[in-house]
């Protein structure tokens, strides 16, 4: 199944890159480099996935997001970037991006990635990982105890995606479907994006997301 | 006309001393002789005339448009002080008329921008004059040291302070400057460098990929260095320049994921070096591009996985000098009271689990 993406980012030549390196199953119907110009492409164009820049010089990834959502909910973003920190990576995630992959990964990767937004379901890196996990470390939960605390099933599947685990991989180990893997990464996301979790509406509020 | 917004020159070339009356003379269009009979008068009253005199030689410039030195600026409105002080004693008004007037005029002058420093002598003349409260025009009480050191206080303070704000932004600016030097060093000596290298060495794709990879390394250190992995003397740090060190040597890519942190002791330092061998084995023998290593570090302890989706090995009809290799690795967690287990399956990859566990202090 062709998945239809749209690419936003500043740089050209990354663009490029990613165009050429995505696979066959993926069309890309358009490409921007501003917030700006990535707005209405994305409402004209109605992609399944956006892979989106988390720094845009005007305003960000999250303005993209932002600025499309009201028009067009049922389009995904992926989160693409250089950076690493857990700010810009919680931050993005929290305003509405379905997962975050470095601009290291590779084009295999990328497309199994969008694949996996498209179908409505969360991509999460090792190092993604790794910040959830400490981030609903410790503490008490804050205002919701289903919202602000990972479940154990969910603790260790995140705990395998740390360590290089594939969901096929996951699935084996902790003999489950694969489906319920998925199932898992998706609510922890949905526990990112949603818990007022102390760590997490820092992390929000140094970029400005509060 | 008189420009009151700069102080007048003196006139050395037509004056009889210091060219003080002359240049007076000079900026108000009349004769000179004039301003002398007006300070011959004035040291009279009091003496203010000299100390005007000395005032007014120390505050004029000897350029007209210039502005005299600090140093004699300072002592030049000192003076002032003492003249006007004088002045008004001399002219016998009960000591809080003269305190109130010089009091107002300071205040008013303190509000107008340009003459800060006037109006900044004239409230510290009015000070003096009240702390030398009650005096009768002699040329003794006029003097104490307290009124001397209030009024000089007050007159030297203001100066003083705008003195340390341009040091500040003195300051402010060479640090900007050095900033700036900096950047650019590193730059050249980094960027640039790898930058020039990734051209001269195209064709061989593996060694620009460790190219790139060094200097984004080395480049997120130094924008990024509260991140975990360049907090000195952590567990996560050491792993990070560990994993650098295994890349480096024998050209994959280690991807680090971690989750809390710990601060480096020798038990540590030892997991460190066996999660080192187990990068190194991985490097060599499984003949992937990437491993995957995950750090986390508690109150309870510490766990490092090493994992490769290479070609795996059996334990059981391991080469003898692998073997060696996996029972290093498990000798030194032991020694250091901690486990090692390795978990292998040939095509599919191997994993290093490394686990410190920690007495609770």
């Amino acid at each position: 199944m062709t998945r239809r993406v749209v690419i936003v980012d500043d740089h050209g030549l990354f663009r490029a890159g990613v165009r050429s390196e995505l696979g066959e199953s993926i069309d890309v119907v358009g490409e921007a480099s501003t917030v700006a110009e990535a707005i209405p492409l994305v409402v004209a164009q109605d992609p399944d996935v956006v892979l989106l820049d988390v720094h845009l010089p005007d305003g960000g990834g999250q303005a993209v997001i932002a600025g499309v959502a009201p028009e067009r909910p049922g389009v995904r973003f992926l989160a693409l970037s250089v950076s690493d920190a857990a700010e810009d990576v919680i931050a993005v995630v929290r305003a509405g991006a379905r997962g975050y992959v470095t601009k290291t990964i590779s084009g295999d990767e990328l497309t199994e990635a969008i694949h996996r937004v498209a179908d409505g379901d969360a991509v999460f890196s090792p190092r993604l990982a790794g910040f959830v996990l400490d981030a609903f470390g410790s503490g008490e939960p804050v205002r919701d105890a289903e919202l602000d605390e990972l479940t154990a099933r969910e603790r260790e599947v995140l705990r395998l995606i740390a360590r290089g685990y594939r969901y096929k991989e996951i699935a084996a180990s902790l003999h489950l479907s694969v489906k319920t893997v998925e199932t898992h990464v998706s609510n922890v996301l949905r526990k990112l994006q949603l818990s007022s979790r102390h760590e997490l509406t820092r992390w929000a509020a140094e970029r400005r997301m509060i | 006309m008189l420009d009151l917004r700069t102080v007048p020159a003196r006139d050395r070339a037509n004056g009889a001393v210091a060219g003080v009356s002359a240049g007076i003379a000079r900026a108000l269009e009349v004769d000179p002789t004039l301003v002398r009979l007006l300070f011959a008068i004035l040291t009279l009253a009091g003496g203010a005339g000299i100390a005007l005199y000395l005032a007014a030689a120390l505050l004029m410039p000897s350029e007209p448009g210039a502005r005299s030195g600090g140093t004699r600026r300072v002592i030049g409105l000192a003076l002032l002080v003492l003249a006007i002080v004088a002045v008004l004693a001399g002219l016998g008004l009960p000591w809080f008329v003269q305190a109130a007037a010089v009091l107002a005029a300071g205040g008013a002058l303190l509000l107008r921008r340009g003459r800060r420093i006037v109006g900044a002598v004239l409230v510290a003349a009015g000070v003096a004059v009240l702390l030398t409260s009650g005096g009768d025009g002699a040329d003794g009480p006029l003097l104490t040291p307290a009124a001397l050191a209030g009024g000089l206080l007050l007159v030297v303070g203001p100066w003083l302070w705008r003195t340390a704000q341009e040091r500040d932004a003195e300051r402010t600016r060479r640090i900007r400057s050095e900033e700036r030097a900096e950047v650019a060093a590193r730059v050249h000596d980094s960027v640039l460098q790898t930058l020039a290298l990734v051209q001269r060495e195209s064709g061989d794709a593996k060694r620009v990929e460790q190219l790139a990879r060094r200097q984004e390394r080395e480049l997120r250190a130094w924008l990024f260095p509260e991140g975990e992995l360049f907090k000195e003397d952590t567990l996560v740090a050491a792993i990070g320049a560990t994993a650098a060190e295994v890349e480096e040597l024998h050209g994959v890519r280690i991807e680090i994921a971690s989750s809390g942190n710990a601060a480096l002791d020798d038990d540590l330092r030892a997991l460190v070096l066996a999660a080192r061998e187990a990068m190194a084995n991985a490097a060599r023998f499984s003949g992937a591009d990437e491993i995957s290593v995950y750090v986390e570090a508690d109150g309870g302890g510490a766990n490092v996985f090493v994992r490769d989706r290479g070609v795996g090995f059996d334990r059981g009809e391991v080469p003898s000098g692998r073997r060696g290799l996996t029972e290093s690795i498990e000798g030194r967690m032991r020694r250091h009271h901690g486990t090692a287990t390795i978990t292998s399956t040939p095509g599919e990859g191997t994993e290093v689990e490394l686990s410190l566990p920690r007495s609770q202090p």
